[in-house]
């Protein structure tokens, strides 16, 4: 398989497999960064 | 006053570094080098994204049930320690339904493109909507109850989800219906060619150390908003306490 053949929209299974790809990564990196922004927005109350 | 030092920083750099790493290799292995599955085609490749967060998903709600198990326990013993076990069930029920709804969701799509049809009520599926419905109850508890017995509530909830588990996991084995046979661990029939474990085993370590930097990451975050809590607390007791001139 080529990047070109990954990202090949023109049958169902190529699209759910690129949309499979896709959505795994978007979720874990939508949750890190979720938790990242929470992060530095919560003081550290240990440091003062 | 307990300090973060620049080693546990840095450890959590290099190992959050690895993940990605490993993630790039396995996302290599699994798209560029693995032959194409001759039943299947290229949608068979869901599975190296599939079946490792799938095994993962099962794991983390062990690490859930254990440490309610550990607050339950010390709630009255050693209040502390019970703050810290709750902070490491809340972010591994947290890191559960991540996984979990990856796994229905990739599952969803592999199944529409090779079966034709989006769900069926197979009992490997729907176990593993239970236990997804399981740990966003546990969530939701958590988020909405205003009792102060929460913390306690939740505990319970998550031994008693920890019970679908291995439901999940020997559904396959108990009852053969639609989900595909058990790939590992299923009896002489199981396994699957040797071409397609190098992928397989790069996306189970990349995903099991991306969700072990995101679990400790979320407990940091859970157990830095408790000590800012505690903190709020004790400077509203300290200013009831002033007498006014």
């Amino acid at each position: 398989m080529t990047w070109k053949s990954f990202f090949d929209m023109s049958t169902m299974p190529h699209r759910h497999l690129l949309f499979t790809y896709v959505a795994v990564l978007v979720i874990q990196g939508g949750y890190f960064c979720w938790v990242a922004w929470n992060w530095f927005h919560i003081r550290d109350a240990r440091r003062y | 006053m307990e300090q973060r030092t620049p080693t546990l920083r840095n450890v959590a750099w290099l190992w959050f570094g690895i993940s990605v790493a490993v993630l790039v290799v396995g996302f290599r292995q699994a798209i560029f080098l693995v032959p194409t599955d001759v039943a299947q085609g290229n949608v068979g490749r869901i599975f190296y994204y599939h079946v490792p967060i799938a095994m993962l998903s099962l794991i983390f709600p062990y690490i859930n049930f254990a440490a309610s198990l550990f607050y339950l326990y010390w709630r009255r013993r050693d209040p502390l320690k019970a703050l810290t076990a709750d902070a490491l069930a809340l972010s591994t029920a947290e890191v559960t339904v991540v996984y979990s709804s990856i796994c229905l969701l990739t599952g969803m799509l592999w199944g529409r493109a090779t079966w034709g049809i989006w769900w069926t009520w197979d009992p490997r599926l729907t176990s593993m909507l239970l236990l997804w419905l399981l740990y966003v109850s546990y969530l939701m508890l958590r988020r909405f109850s205003s009792t102060g017995q929460t913390h306690t509530l939740a505990a319970v909830l998550s031994v008693f989800a920890a019970v679908d588990v291995p439901i999940v996991y020997m559904s396959i084995r108990w009852w053969r219906t639609q989900h595909p046979a058990p790939v590992f661990g299923g009896g002489p029939d199981s396994g699957v060619d040797p071409s397609m474990l190098p992928a397989f085993f790069w996306n189970l370590a990349g995903w099991a150390l991306w969700g072990l930097c995101i679990v400790l990451f979320r407990f940091s975050l859970e157990r830095r908003r408790q000590f800012a809590e505690q903190e709020a607390a004790l400077k509203a007791i300290e200013a009831s306490l002033e007498i006014p001139q």
